[in-house]
């Protein structure tokens, strides 16, 4: 018999998973793959709630080649992360309830799965596996978008084998150097393999340079892939950093680094889901930075934001992804003046636009106050400048950008209908929870609740509410003055360049040449080679055929000494050679 | 998938929830938007300067009205550097050859080529 409290609740979920892409595919069978992406999640978060008892659960332990395995861990971070997942299962699987595809429903199970047994993991190796597993899962809800995705499928699958595989070496390294000790707690870059295994976490959740996957791979998944992917690989790497590498200091400006740089290609990019990827990088940003700041309040500001960030950006991808349902595409100069037509997903996303940016009474408002405090409480004025920067240009892209240029701005003259209501009702849920979790009358004590450690911040005081609105306010003072003046650039259609060039362009081309080089090398070496052979042949030829040279001035027996001679001496050197 | 039935290119086929707000359409009201943002941003710094910050940053303490200047300044510098990244950065849709490109299963972008 087995124990159900000993097993990783995220299990349940894969098997699920399994089951949709084993059963027929019949539109009987449809209904039962719905009711399993719906009750999945819920039974992986009623285990959780049953598991976890206020401390650390170490459960289901395995030996394995003398290694020993902790497959299931829920402490108070990790159980965040568990709920969350739990959460955005449920509503993801809501909002793709229309749609009829075995391959999503299974991906898509598989992949919530994996990202729940991930962060429930207590060691390194099922965290790798786990880890590697999200990736294979997924790459199928970007390959549902269609023939163009999928070399964006391939690069995405690579970049994520290559980050697991280092995670994995890194953890070898790490465990080699503690006495075989797999158990993923806080490693530090001291530690060895730490750095092998920050870059392994930091590709995952898109360090500048590493980020690229994200803007490629996102925008090309199918609408409901989308919605899906963008809640759980780099919350699931966000957890990895949060348990291994807090207050590491280089965070601090890696973090940084990256509230900052999408911000300026999120606002020339025209493609809507795009802008929302660099969006998410930005936001990713916030929560690196304050993992590297590492404080309590700091680490309960990252936890709190990764649990808003998942439901307001979700909220964002859903309502993108609605539009684009109705409509046919996501791109900003092709669409404008559907809030006529869809008014309630105008809302939603109105909702999820005022929560990234940070508006009272909205998810962000709170969580992200707390890493900014954070920073301000360390001395850490500079980087706390740059997010503050990064703020206003959330509050460009998320905030004005993406609603603005969808359902307002001029009107496109598409006339379609409303979103579906699975869409709407999962839309709806995200927007509630963004009011909920940050009104101030017990919804962000919920939140609080919630957090690692002890939270004591009050987010509602007047001067952080005022000057909270002051950036806002003069964010879009700014745009609606650029606008009059017709100094906001127009949406244009284009592909915008970013660093994935360095191996779409530059790496293919030069792998293009050493190919063309290699080939017309190896033409001139077959060519060489041929003419070499066939002349040592001819001078062979002439010199000891019976009508060679050395038939004609020696007695015919000569070449047949000198060959046996030189058998001889390769037999002594044969023999020398093998005693 | 689209329902490519539903796109309606008319005047018609607003949803009975949007007539109520249809003003917002409304070219004077767009530009009359322009009031809010200015007078909620003047209403802040004012309640700034009674309410003032209890943890500022060093140079804060002399620039009244400081997060609305670093807004206004930050807002207005993303936009201002948008047209030259674009220029560097921007290239044709279909450069890569593979991304871009209207696919017929998915989009309806093929209808609509016209830049707006």
């Amino acid at each position: 018999m087995f124990d159900l409290m000993q097993i990783n609740p995220g299990l349940w979920v894969i098997a699920a998973g399994l089951v949709c892409a084993l059963i027929p595919k019949t539109s009987a069978t449809s209904y039962i793959r719905k009711f399993l992406i719906i009750a999945a999640p819920v039974f992986a978060a009623w285990l959780i709630f049953q598991i976890y008892d206020s401390s650390e659960v170490l459960g289901g332990k395995l030996s394995f080649s003398g290694i020993e395995l902790t497959t299931l861990r829920i402490d108070n971070l990790s159980v965040v992360w568990g709920y969350l997942f739990c959460l955005a299962g449920l509503i993801n699987g809501i909002y793709g309830l229309h749609e009829k595809c075995r391959i999503t429903d299974s991906s898509a199970l598989v992949y919530t799965g994996a990202a729940i047994a991930g962060v429930l993991s207590g060691d390194m190796i099922s965290l790798f596996i786990f880890w590697e597993l999200t990736a294979i899962s997924s790459v199928f809800l970007i390959w549902k978008g269609g023939d163009r995705s999928y070399a964006a499928g391939i690069r995405y699958l690579a970049i994520h084998v290559l980050s697991g595989v280092m995670l994995l070496a890194g953890a070898i390294i790490y465990a080699g150097a503690n006495g075989g000790d797999f158990s993923f707690n806080y490693i530090g870059l001291d530690a060895p393999g730490g750095w092998l295994l920050l870059l392994a976490m930091g590709i995952k959740c898109g360090f500048p340079m590493l980020h690229m996957w994200m803007q490629d791979a996102y925008p090309k998944a199918s609408i409901t892939g989308t919605v899906i992917l963008s809640a759980f690989t780099t919350k699931f790497a966000i957890y990895a950093l949060a348990r291994a590498f807090p207050g590491t200091d280089i965070l601090i400006w890696i973090g940084c680094v990256m509230t900052l740089f999408p911000v300026f290609f999120a606002v020339i990019e025209n493609d809507l889901r795009r802008v929302l990827a660099y969006s998410l990088n930005n936001q990713l940003g916030f929560m690196v930075a304050g993992i590297g700041i590492g404080t309590t309040m700091a680490l309960n500001g990252v936890v709190g934001q990764v649990f808003v960030h998942v439901i307001f950006k979700s909220l964002l991808f859903m309502s993108i992804g609605a539009v684009m349902y109705r409509t046919g595409t996501a791109k900003a100069s092709e669409l404008g003046g559907l809030f006529r037509s869809m008014p309630y997903t105008t809302v939603f996303c109105l909702i999820g636009a005022g929560s990234i940016a940070a508006f009272p009474l909205l998810a962000a408002f709170v969580t992200k106050a707390m890493i900014l405090s954070a920073a301000i409480e360390e001395h850490l004025y500079i980087p706390f400048l740059m997010m503050l920067f990064a703020s206003a240009g959330v509050m460009e892209h998320s905030g004005i950008k993406v609603p603005h240029f969808t359902f307002f701005a001029h009107d496109s003259g598409r006339r379609v209908k409303e979103a579906p209501w699975n869409m709407l009702a999962a839309m709806g849920i995200a927007a509630a929870l963004c009011i909920l979790l940050a009104w101030p009358w017990g919804g962000y004590q919920m939140l609080y609740d919630l957090m690692p450690y002890e939270a004591d911040y009050k987010p509602y005081t007047v001067d952080h509410v005022v000057f909270q609105l002051q950036l806002l306010f003069a964010a879009i003072f700014a745009f609606t003055l650029l606008k009059r003046f017709k100094l906001y650039p127009a949406e244009r259609r284009a592909e915008i360049i970013d660093a994935d060039w360095l191996y779409r362009k530059l790496g293919l081309n030069i792998v293009t040449w050493i190919s063309a080089m290699w080939t017309r090398l190896g033409a001139h070496t077959n060519r060489l080679r041929r003419s070499t052979t066939d002349a040592l042949g001819r001078k062979l030829y002439q010199a000891f055929s019976p009508a060679g040279t050395m038939s004609e001035g020696t007695p015919s027996g000569l070449p047949a000494v000198l060959t046996a001679g030189v058998l001889v001496i390769v037999l002594a050197i044969a023999y020398m050679a093998g005693t | 998938m689209t329902d490519r039935s539903s796109v309606d290119h008319s005047a018609e086929g607003v949803h009975p929830a949007a007539k109520p707000f249809l003003f917002l359409g409304n070219e004077n009201v767009k530009r009359r938007f322009i009031w809010i943002p200015l007078i909620g941003m003047l209403i802040c710094i004012v309640l700034g300067m009674l309410y003032p910050q209890k943890h500022p940053l060093p140079i804060e303490k002399y620039i009244p009205g400081s997060w609305a200047v670093y807004g206004f300044l930050a807002y207005s510098f993303i936009v201002f550097c948008a047209p030259v990244l674009f220029k560097l950065l921007g290239r044709d849709e279909s450069y890569y050859g593979e991304g871009g490109l209207p696919d017929p299963d998915y989009s309806t972008e093929h209808l609509h080529e016209e830049d707006h």
